[in-house]
């Protein structure tokens, strides 16, 4: 389903962000990058959509070329593809239900999305996204109103409303408190089991990883040094992609 | 015991400053010939002055002349806000330099930078020879003026907006347009509007005042009273105007919070 | 599938009312001002009675005849923006309520600056010289009440938002209200009261300009005169100096705030 070929990242700067990693993702797979900040977790998934672009190597998704598509192919394939933030990102003062539609855009003409004439089979997908992570009854309420997991569920459920074929989530739990963030991660892999939408998820919280992760793969410094299965994964392990031992502040614990 | 000394620098330049605006006073002071005498001396100068406004006239006279006046005010101001709000908002993203690129952006700030640096006074000036006396002067004059301030308002709000929303956008195969109609907006709505009724309180002001020089307003009626030395008269000008301008302000500010605080909807 | 959607909230009634009366409202105001279209076209050929003297500067007569005036009109804005300005300082204290817990006092101050604002400054500037007699001291003191009516409002609404932390602490130490005002509350506001002073200065340079139009000061005087026999030859040099004091001032304030800030 996804194919990184040899992907390289290097800034502007001079700052070497991924150093050719080769990577190979099945349709249907739950996978969740672990690493230190700055490790390339961010800029690996972001490579799968493009938001940056590789300096060299080139990403696959469903047999199309990221790297390389024009414009207009970019924008078909992003559809096709969910993204949820760290920072949720959602628009505050719009409501909860405007958010979600706006992962319709790509699929309604502009007059209407401008005039708020969505078509009612758009609304009704954004309504069942809603409902899939259990907030349905917020729609009308203001983002800004919600507390952070209830933003990142909106988050979600606008990649949902994009019926897209890959999940990616950048940290997406990296503020939420744990019993939050386990709600999240749960959504996230319903998801992936009920709809067979491939996901990727960058974590930094190790236990998180161990317990919701299937594949996991280990980034350090941009380069790939683990790929294994989750159950494999040993503490030695997670030294080595750290560099480090492991600290109090790699787990996300428990509410105490 | 070491105690630590301020540091020179901040002292120095407390001194500095202090000096400074001493200074400028005494030498804008003695330049004006004004002296302290002249200062206690207003005070009952001035009441002279009030007193002689009442009783107010409030014939039917004077009420049939001033209060269409005072209309035209509002209306000058509203159209002239109106201008204002219309065209600056598309000019605002011009300026806006996350929107455009460089040179177009500095070159729009620089044009909205001289646009404001004109009261709407001089304006009106301008414009008098050519839309001649009347309210239509003064409604160019607040609008243009408008424009450079609104402009520059707004395009701040718009450099501010977080960019989020719009990686999101970006990310889910929307386009520009999109992420400037879905993202970009919404977040700035609130406060160009409140900065477009904020404009609507000053330029009701400002178009109180363009009647001194022929450009429709309540002004000329103020100025024309005071010469004639019909105080009587001149103070109900000044008791409706200041009637309007509160009303205004009021009801304003009461819509300019509404906004920006937004509705809560209770789930 | 079944799911509960919920119900769309009724939109409010400042929306349903509003934006139509808005719309209504301008159309209606560019009637009542009488916008023809014919008319403005056919004054639009008069742009040349303007546009030609405008762009034939002519500096000697401006350098000559109006530097005194220019000079007059600023320092009528620095003596005006300065006294109004610290006058407002220890107002915009007691309009506060952060403050001034005495709620009479607080009513009577803050209605004094509401009722301040709403007179326009050249408003201020006719009733002086009626008073106090034609001339820049009738400015001066009308630009003071337009000082103090921005710095009140604008610093009165930062004193409502100061953290009262230091303020309680002074107080609970013995010291008296204004003591403690004076060693807590000021001090933070400082910075403040400052950027406020350099705009309202900025203000004041270009609302003095117009002073002399009623006779109460600056080069105003001189631009009215110029107007009416339609010398824009005279009058554009004129606004040209003065749109380059106003620009130097915007700058030199920009830097002063950078140092101190």
């Amino acid at each position: 389903m996804i194919k990184f070929k040899n992907v390289s990242v290097t800034y502007p700067g001079g700052v070497k962000a991924l150093d050719d990693v080769s990577l190979e993702i099945e349709e249907g797979d739950f996978l969740i990058i672990v690493g230190m900040s700055g490790a390339g977790k961010s800029t690996l998934l972001r490579t799968v959509n493009n938001l940056v672009k590789p300096t060299n190597g080139e990403v696959l998704v469903d047999s199309k070329n990221v790297t390389n598509a024009n414009k207009r192919e970019l924008k078909e394939i992003r559809s096709d593809i969910g993204m949820i933030f760290q920072t949720f990102n959602l628009v505050n003062r719009s409501s909860v239900l405007k958010n979600v539609l706006t992962g319709r855009l790509s699929q309604v003409s502009t007059i209407r999305s401008i005039l708020g004439l969505w078509p009612q089979e758009d609304k009704q997908i954004a309504f069942e996204a809603l409902n899939k992570v259990e907030i349905l009854e917020k729609a009308y309420v203001r983002g800004s109103n919600l507390s952070g997991g209830q933003q990142q569920r909106v988050g979600i459920a606008r990649a949902l409303a994009q019926k897209p074929k890959v999940m990616l989530a950048d940290e997406p739990v990296a503020s939420l408190d744990p019993i939050t963030s386990r709600v999240v991660m749960k959504y996230l892999k319903e998801i992936n089991q009920e709809l067979g939408i491939t996901t990727i998820v960058n974590l930094h919280f190790l236990d998180l990883a161990k317990e919701f992760g299937e594949r996991l793969i280990g980034l350090k410094e941009g380069k790939l040094v683990y790929d294994g299965k989750v159950g494999d994964v040993s503490d030695q392990d997670f030294e080595n992609i750290y560099g480090r031992a492991i600290k109090a502040s790699d787990m996300l614990g428990n509410d105490d | 015991m070491n105690i630590p000394k301020q540091p020179i620098s901040q002292k120095v330049l407390k001194y500095l400053l202090t000096i400074l605006i001493v200074a400028a006073s005494i030498w804008s002071a003695s330049g004006l010939e004004v002296t302290p005498e002249r200062f206690f001396e207003a005070p009952s100068k001035i009441w002279i002055l009030i007193t002689a406004m009442f009783p107010l006239d409030l014939s039917s006279e004077a009420i049939e002349r001033i209060v269409p006046k005072v209309g035209e005010s509002l209306f000058i101001a509203w159209a002239g806000t109106v201008i204002g709000a219309l065209f600056s908002f598309p000019i605002s993203f011009l300026a806006a330099n996350n929107v455009t690129f460089n040179v177009l952006n500095r070159f729009t700030k620089q044009i909205l930078n001289i646009i404001r640096a004109f009261p709407e006074l001089i304006l009106a000036f301008v414009f008098l020879p050519i839309t001649g006396l009347g309210p239509l002067t003064g409604t160019l004059a607040v609008g243009i003026h408008s424009i450079g301030t609104l402009g520059k308002l707004s395009s701040e709000v718009i450099e501010g907006i977080d960019e989020g929303p719009l990686e999101a956008i970006k990310a889910s195969g929307g386009s520009k347009i999109s992420e400037l109609l879905f993202g970009v907006i919404p977040q700035v709505m609130p406060t160009v509007v409140s900065y477009w009724l904020y404009r609507f309180e000053i330029n009701l002001r400002a178009s109180a005042v363009l009647g001194v020089v022929g450009a429709g307003g309540v002004g000329a009626e103020l100025i024309n009273q005071l010469r004639f030395r019909d105080f009587p008269r001149a103070g109900t000008v000044l008791v409706v105007t200041i009637a309007m301008v509160l009303i205004v302000d009021t009801i304003s500010a009461a819509i300019r919070k509404r906004i920006i605080k937004g509705r809560d909807i209770k789930v | 599938m079944m799911i509960n959607i919920p119900k769309k909230p009724k939109p409010s009634l400042l929306s349903v009312l509003g934006y139509p009366f808005a719309f209504l409202f301008s159309i209606y105001s560019f009637f009542q001002i009488g916008f023809n279209l014919e008319d403005f076209r056919r004054n639009l050929q008069n742009r040349r009675l303007v546009t030609d003297p405008l762009f034939d500067p002519k500096w000697e007569w401006a350098v000559e005849n109006a530097t005194a005036a220019l000079i007059e009109t600023i320092q009528i804005a620095i003596l005006a923006s300065i006294l109004g300005c610290f006058i407002a300082l220890p107002l915009s204290f007691y309009a506060s309520r952060a403050t001034n817990q005495t709620t009479i006092t607080y009513y009577i101050y803050k209605s004094f600056l509401n009722f301040i604002r709403t007179i326009p400054d050249l408003f201020w500037a006719m009733l002086f010289t009626v008073a106090v007699g034609l001339g820049p001291f009738a400015g001066v003191l009308a630009l003071i009440m337009f000082s103090m009516a921005i710095m009140g409002k604008l610093l009165s609404e930062t004193i409502d938002s100061i953290d009262l932390g230091p303020l309680e602490a002074a107080k609970s130490s013995g010291a008296k209200h204004n003591q403690a005002v004076f060693s807590s509350a000021l001090p933070q506001i400082l910075p403040n009261f400052t950027a406020y002073f350099l705009y309202i200065f900025e203000l004041c340079i270009r609302a003095s300009v117009i002073l002399g139009l009623v006779g109460a000061g600056g080069v105003g005087r001189i631009i009215e005169t110029q107007r009416i026999f339609l010398r824009f030859d005279r009058i554009s040099p004129i606004i040209v100096l003065i749109l380059f004091a106003v620009i130097a001032i915007e700058q030199f304030s920009v830097w002063l705030r950078r140092k101190i800030l």
